[in-house]
């Protein structure tokens, strides 16, 4: 019953065995009932939050959009967070779903979802939210020209306001995953005030629910969030205000906290855990597991790779331990299928399902008509540390003779060249992973997955399962689906998942209340500052 | 006079307009060559083919390209740099944003070359072919080899980190707070500045050799001027349009390379700017900058040239 540390002195290693020996036992299934309890929300229970203080966040990307349906990039829920609350929220360490801005939700029918709403929540303009604010938030979503929530929503049909504080969702087939899709982007509430009002570019001015309001945004440069006083929950937010800002560079974000210029930086690489492990004790770096992770997208839609055979060769040649050595010193998790081992939903019996085998590997790609070898068309991001894992991994797969030829271009590039267009055969991606698994089956394997660059629809018996995981409400019913769902991408080698990112953050000694969550994406919403010695 | 120096002046700006048109085609048509597209920045994850090309037709982008330069070349004549195509903001409000910041690194930066480097190539050149000289030139010859980024990281573990004399990162607004300015602005105008202290240095120091080798030089010392006197009335003077020269290519130079160096101290200027736009296509933006620095550096050239009349009486007459 020990309880996530947060006390200053709590050293990385030491947090990381905690979880993960309790996301064991959550796995045995003996303590789920008593997780609610367990993961209490006030992780630092115990100390008392200071108020007031800015808190200084290094944040690695410039945001996309501030405006939840628009914003294009998994980086960009850092701010929204703050600024948004979502219809559900999920507890940090296992992404259970928990009430937000709903306060209980019930499928009525295994097509119709019902959500109570909270009372007593203005938006910061000081717009009621209610049954009807819900209602514009997620027809906009699923009718704005540039929403890119669209995929998310695709199993919403209608929305109908019930009561004052009552909406129900009607879905297009069962589909389970929405209370944990409504715990995305696709959740978070807009003041339907602001969005409304004709030429106000609502992706800069926005306006929701959340413990921040939004004040300034120097494009490139920082973003500043201010303490909303009327926030719902009484109890936060603690600190004053929040100022992200915006350092590419992630050493020079890493050297910013270091220094004390900054409070909290985020998303760092395992390289810049050494340097932050020697900074001493006015820091805290902390290193937990994550969903994100490695994955080669395979384009099967064409030769070479709708060949099953060559596919399965590529799981074999690919040694995961030595990537994880090598590219990410050791800090992250080998991994089978897109969801990492201690996980509510995933088979443990998996983790070995491709071990490292080249005579397998050549034997299979023999078998395929390529004795003689074979090339590929392998793509990857231009920065270094991506270039640094496409060096690895093509050398690994040259070992059993597939010679890659690679191409590079910045990430959008990437993305529209082989996702959209269908170019090339093989790209190494950094997926951030999502709260609901069957969203990211969805993403990954589904006809319109946008991870899926042949839009081959997924075999029949993944789809099966993916349907009913989508079916089954609570996580006993769902797992055995997830688990044939994880088995048959397994079996037709759909994907070759390498890695699981760990999440490493950095941040000064004196802030408190942080807990990391298993999405890696951290929320600000309860952290505060100690007032500093001396 | 007047009338001359007007005529100069009016000269001056009939050229600058062939530049800067010549400038900006130049990187519209550089941009075109780097691979992306903006509209499927925009789009983003879920991207479809359909909703990037939605986006490309609202953006304008699939007009024909000669058709795009146009509509900016003649918003620009009005004054009017466009807006970004990712951010959608006016580009001219975020280039005078962010141009401060990096004028403050650049023009402390040239100073500090200036104020090292003429030093270091008189007191080379002075003491030609002796150890001092051999030094001097030496660590010339590393501050243009060292890159900008590594010297900004090595400078910031040692006086940031190390002893913690100034920031590692960020600026603060020369108008608002000019000591607080030049604080943040120190670690990385002094990165920026070791490359214009080594040109500035080996250029000074081969000048006034040469012109201190001169025949006049001799007669002068035969007429037996004190060597001071001959140093720095005549020998500086003379080497003093190379001087200028170099300064003025200094200075041109380190506006471009801030680039790094604001990356290093994370410095949201206008270096940082180009290149997030540029690595996502953003033309607008990009071209917008390059207009401003272009326009920046041709006033630079201006200025370098009154100087050379003021210093040289036969440029006045030509």
């Amino acid at each position: 019953m020990v309880p996530i540390d947060d006390d200053a002195a709590a050293i990385s290693d030491t947090l990381g065995i905690r979880r993960r020996q309790l996301l064991q036992l959550i796995a045995a299934g003996t303590t789920l009932s008593l997780l609610p309890g367990m993961f209490a929300r006030r992780a630092s229970a115990g100390e008392a939050a200071v108020k007031g203080g800015i808190l200084r966040v290094s944040a690695p990307f410039n945001p996309s959009s501030l405006d939840p349906i628009t914003s294009g990039a998994g980086s960009d829920h850092m701010i929204l967070y703050s600024i948004y609350d979502t219809l559900v929220d999920f507890e940090p360490a296992t992404l259970q779903p928990v009430p937000g801005l709903s306060t209980a939700w019930e499928f009525e029918t295994p097509t119709r979802l019902v959500m109570t709403l909270r009372e007593g929540v203005t938006f910061h303009d000081g717009t009621e939210f209610n049954a009807d604010a819900v209602k514009a938030n997620l027809d906009r979503a699923l009718t704005h020209p540039r929403s890119t929530a669209k995929g998310d929503l695709a199993s919403v049909d209608s929305v109908d306001v019930v009561g004052p504080y009552q909406v129900a969702i009607n879905t297009k087939h069962p589909d389970t995953a929405l209370p944990l899709i409504l715990a995305d982007r696709s959740g978070m509430m807009a003041s339907p005030t602001a969005f409304d009002e004709p030429d106000r570019n609502f992706d800069r001015t926005p306006v929701g629910t959340g413990p921040f309001s939004f004040t300034q945004w120097n494009d490139g440069d920082r973003i500043e969030l201010a303490r909303y006083d009327d926030y719902w929950d009484e109890e936060i937010p603690h600190l004053d205000g929040i100022i992200f800002r915006v350092i590419t560079d992630l050493n020079t974000g890493l050297r910013s906290v270091i220094a004390g210029e900054a409070d909290f930086v985020y998303r760092l690489n395992p390289q810049q855990k050494l340097v932050a492990d020697r900074a001493g004790e006015e820091v805290v770096v902390r290193s937990s597991p994550t969903v994100a992770n490695y994955h080669i997208v395979f384009n099967y839609g064409k030769a070479p790779l709708n060949d099953v055979r060559v596919r399965q060769a590529i799981n074999y040649a690919v040694d995961r331990k030595a990537f994880n050595q090598a590219a990410m010193l050791g800090l992250g998790t080998p991994a089978q299928t897109l969801l990492p081992p201690d996980y509510w939903a995933h088979d443990e019996s998996l983790n070995e399902f491709y071990p490292f085998d080249q005579d397998k590997a050549r034997a299979l790609l023999a078998e395929a008509g390529y004795s003689d070898g074979l090339e590929l068309q392998y793509y990857s991001n231009a920065d270094q540390s991506s270039q640094q894992r496409a060096e690895i991994i093509m050398e690994q797969l040259r070992q059993v003779g597939i010679r890659c030829v690679l191409t590079t271009g910045s990430n959008a590039d990437m993305f529209q060249r082989f996702m959209v267009r269908g170019e090339g055969d093989a790209i190494m991606v950094n997926w951030t992973g999502r709260p609901d698994p069957a969203q990211g089956f969805l993403f990954v394997y589904g006809e319109q997955g946008a991870n899926n660059p042949g839009k081959v629809p997924p075999p029949q018996d993944l789809a099966e399962a993916i349907a009913a995981a989508q079916e089954g409400v609570t996580q006993e019913e769902r797992q055995p689906a997830f688990a044939r769902a994880e088995r048959a991408a397994l079996e037709h080698a759909l994907s070759c998942e390498v890695a699981f990112v760990p999440g490493i953050e950095v941040h000064r000694a004196n802030v408190g209340g942080y807990e990391p969550n298993l999405l890696g994406k951290p929320k600000f919403n309860r952290l505060f500052l100690r007032p500093q010695e001396g | 006079m007047q009338n001359q120096f007007l005529r100069f002046l009016l000269w001056r700006m009939v050229q600058f307009l062939p530049v800067v048109a010549m400038a900006t085609l130049t990187i519209f048509s550089l941009i075109q060559l780097v691979p992306g597209d903006p509209a499927a920045t925009i789009a983003g994850e879920y991207a479809t083919a359909e909703n990037i090309e939605a986006i490309r037709h609202s953006l304008g982008l699939d007009r024909p390209l000669w058709e795009q330069y146009g509509i900016w070349l003649w918003n620009a004549a009005q004054g009017d740099l466009s807006n970004s195509l990712l951010s959608g903001l006016p580009v001219m409000d975020e280039v005078l944003r962010r141009l401060p910041s990096t004028l403050t690194i650049a023009v402390l930066a040239l100073c500090i070359a200036v104020i090292v480097g003429v030093p270091l190539g008189v007191l080379a050149a002075t003491r030609a072919d002796t150890m001092l000289d051999r030094l001097v030139t030496g660590i010339a010859s590393l501050g243009v080899a060292v890159p900008n980024f590594w010297l900004g990281m090595i400078l910031v573990s040692i006086f940031a980190l190390g002893f913690g004399w100034f920031p590692t990162t960020g600026a603060r607004p020369i108008s608002e707070d000019f000591w607080g300015a030049l604080h943040h602005a120190a670690l990385p105008a002094a990165t920026l500045a070791t490359g214009g202290i080594a040109e500035i240095a080996r250029q000074l120091r081969s000048s006034l050799i040469e012109v201190l080798q001169s025949q006049y030089v001799r007669t002068l010392r035969a007429k037996g001027l004190p060597n001071y006197l001959i140093l720095w009335k005549h020998g500086l003077r003379n080497a003093a349009l190379t001087l200028l020269t170099v300064i003025g290519l200094v200075f041109n130079h380190m506006l471009g390379a801030t680039v790094a160096t604001e990356a290093v101290f994370a410095i949201s200027g206008t270096g940082s700017m180009i290149v997030n736009a540029a690595i996502n296509k953003d033309f607008p933006v990009v071209q917008g900058a390059v207009f401003v620095l272009v326009l920046i550096v041709i006033v630079m050239n201006l200025i370098i040239d009154l100087f050379y009349s003021l210093l040289d009486p036969r440029v006045k007459k030509g």
